[in-house]
C-alpha cells in the first residue's frame, strides 16, 4: 500500500519540496509520509524494535545502532529523481539484529522492481534468484558512480578525480541517482562495481545484504569491513575488482552517522 | 498518405514487439557472443544483427520500396544515405554495452522519415517494458499514456543526462571531462544511463530536463527527435542550429530557455557525418 503512495505522488509535476543539508538536498512530503507509515506499522507489531529512519534523523532523532532489532529505513532513496519524476526511486529497508543484516528489501514501485534477501537464503528480483556478474577485471567492468547532492567543494573535487581516474579503465560509467538501486544493479549482475562517499546507513543497509547474498562483496572504501554508519561504501561482483580499484581511488571521510 | 501511415504504424509496432521478445530472451544470458566495431569497447552482438535483420526483412516484405538505414547494415559497409523516399532509420539495440552487461537500459529505436521528416518514432525497452511512441502531430506516449516534458526552464533546476560514450578517442574523452566539469555545479544533478534513445525518451516523459551527446548516430536520435518534440520539448544541433539527423550530435530539452542557457557553456566537437 505504501508503494501506491509513492507511485501516485511520483507522476505529479508539482511536488512539495524543501531542502535539508544543501540547496539541492531535497525532502518531500512523500518521503516523510512513507517513513511515518512504515515506522508506525512496524512499531504497532513490534513495539520493542528500534528505528533509524532518514527523515527521523534529519528532524533530530539520534542515529544509534545497538544489538537490538533495528530497522534502517530510507523511505525514498533517489529523492532528486523523485522530485523530477525520473523513474529511479525506491524504498530501502533493512532489519539488523546484533548489528547483522537479517532482512533487506529494495523496492522501486514505479518500475515494479523488488529486490529482496534473507540472510543465508540468496537474493531475488521479483521472486526470481539473482546473482552478480562473473566479471573479475576492472577493464571489463560497468561501473556506477554518482555525483551526489552536495555543493561541498571537497566532495565535488573527489568526484571529478575519481571520474578522471576511472574514465579510461572500464567499459563505461553509469550514474542513476539512487544508492540502494545501484547496489541492486550490482547484485543482479547489471553492473560490476559501485562506490560512493557521503551516503548514509539507510542507503546501504539493505543493499549490503542483497549484494552479498547474490554472491558479491561489500566493503569500506579503503578495503576494511563495511561500517554501516561509516558514510561510504564500495561493492562489486568480485573481490578481484575491489582489490584492483581501491588503490586507484581518491578517498574521503565524513562524520559518522 | 495518412491512412497508409496508420497501416504502416500498426505493422511496425508488431515487428518491434516481436523484436523486443528476441532482445528480452537474450538479455539475461551472462555469456553473450560479442565482437567489436570501431574501438575495443564499441560492441556488437549476434542479437543486434538478428533484430536488425528481423525488422528490415519484415518491413521490406510489406513495403518493398522503402529504404533503410540500419546501424548494423552501415557497420557492415552499406551506405548511409537519406533521401526523400520513405526511409526507416533503425538501431536494433541502443545501449549495446548495457545489453552485454545485462544492465536493463536497452531499447529498439526505429523511425520512419518521409521527405526527410520523421513521421513515426518508436523507442521500446523490452526488459523494463517501456514503449515510447509518437506520430507526427499526434503527441507522444508511454505505453499508450500521453507524456509531456517537464515545466523546467532553468539549467539550475535541471536534471541533466550526459554520457561518457564508447570510444577511447582522447579528444572525445577530454570533451566529456570538460562538459562534466562545466555542468557539475550548475544543475540539480547528472545522470548517465548508456542509451541515447532512452535518454531522449526520459526528456520526452519529463524525467530529465536536458540531454546532449556528441558522436552518436542517426539511428540513435531519429525516433527520439519526434518523440521529444511531440511531447512539447525541443531538439537542436548542439550549436543551436536545426538538428541534422546525420550530424553526429544532438541536444534536447524541456524548453528552449534551457537550450539557450546551456549552449554557450558547452565545449563542442564535430564528427564525420553519417
Amino acid at each position: 500500500m505504501v508503494f501506491q503512495i509513492i507511485k501516485e505522488a511520483f507522476s505529479s509535476k508539482h511536488k512539495n519540496v524543501t531542502t535539508k543539508s544543501s540547496e539541492i538536498d531535497f525532502v518531500t512530503e512523500t518521503d516523510q509520509a512513507v517513513e511515518k507509515f512504515l515506522i508506525d506499522g512496524l512499531k504497532e507489531k513490534y513495539p520493542n524494535h528500534r528505528f533509524i529512519g532518514e527523515e527521523g534523523v534529519a528532524s533530530g532523532l539520534k542515529c544509534q545502532l545497538t544489538d537490538e532489532p533495528t530497522w534502517i529505513i530510507d523511505p525514498i532513496d533517489g529523492t532528486m529523481n523523485f522530485v523530477h519524476s525520473f523513474p529511479n526511486v525506491c524504498i530501502s529497508i533493512a532489519l539488523l539484529v546484533n548489528k547483522v543484516v537479517e532482512i533487506g528489501i529494495i523496492y522501486n514501485p514505479v518500475l515494479d522492481l523488488q529486490y529482496t534477501a534473507r540472510k543465508g537464503e540468496g537474493a531475488f528480483l521479483n521472486g526470481n534468484p539473482i546473482s552478480v556478474s562473473p566479471t573479475t577485471a576492472l577493464s571489463d567492468s560497468l561501473v556506477i558512480m554518482e555525483l551526489g547532492t552536495t555543493r561541498d567543494e571537497e566532495k565535488r573535487q573527489l568526484v571529478r578525480d575519481n571520474f578522471n581516474i576511472l574514465q579510461t579503465k572500464c567499459h563505461g560509467l553509469r550514474a542513476l541517482g539512487s544508492c540502494a538501486l545501484n547496489m541492486a544493479h550490482v547484485a543482479s549482475g547489471g553492473a560490476d562495481l559501485y562506490f560512493e562517499f557521503g551516503i548514509h546507513a539507510w542507503d546501504i543497509a539493505a543493499g549490503d545484504l542483497i549484494v552479498r547474498e547474490a554472491g558479491g562483496v561489500v566493503y569500506d572504501t579503503e578495503g576494511g569491513p563495511l561500517d554501516i554508519l561509516g558514510r561510504r561504501v564500495i561493492c562489486a561482483s568480485s573481490i578481484e575488482i575491489i582489490k584492483e580499484v581501491i588503490p586507484l581511488l581518491k578517498q574521503m571521510k565524513n562524520e559518522r552517522d
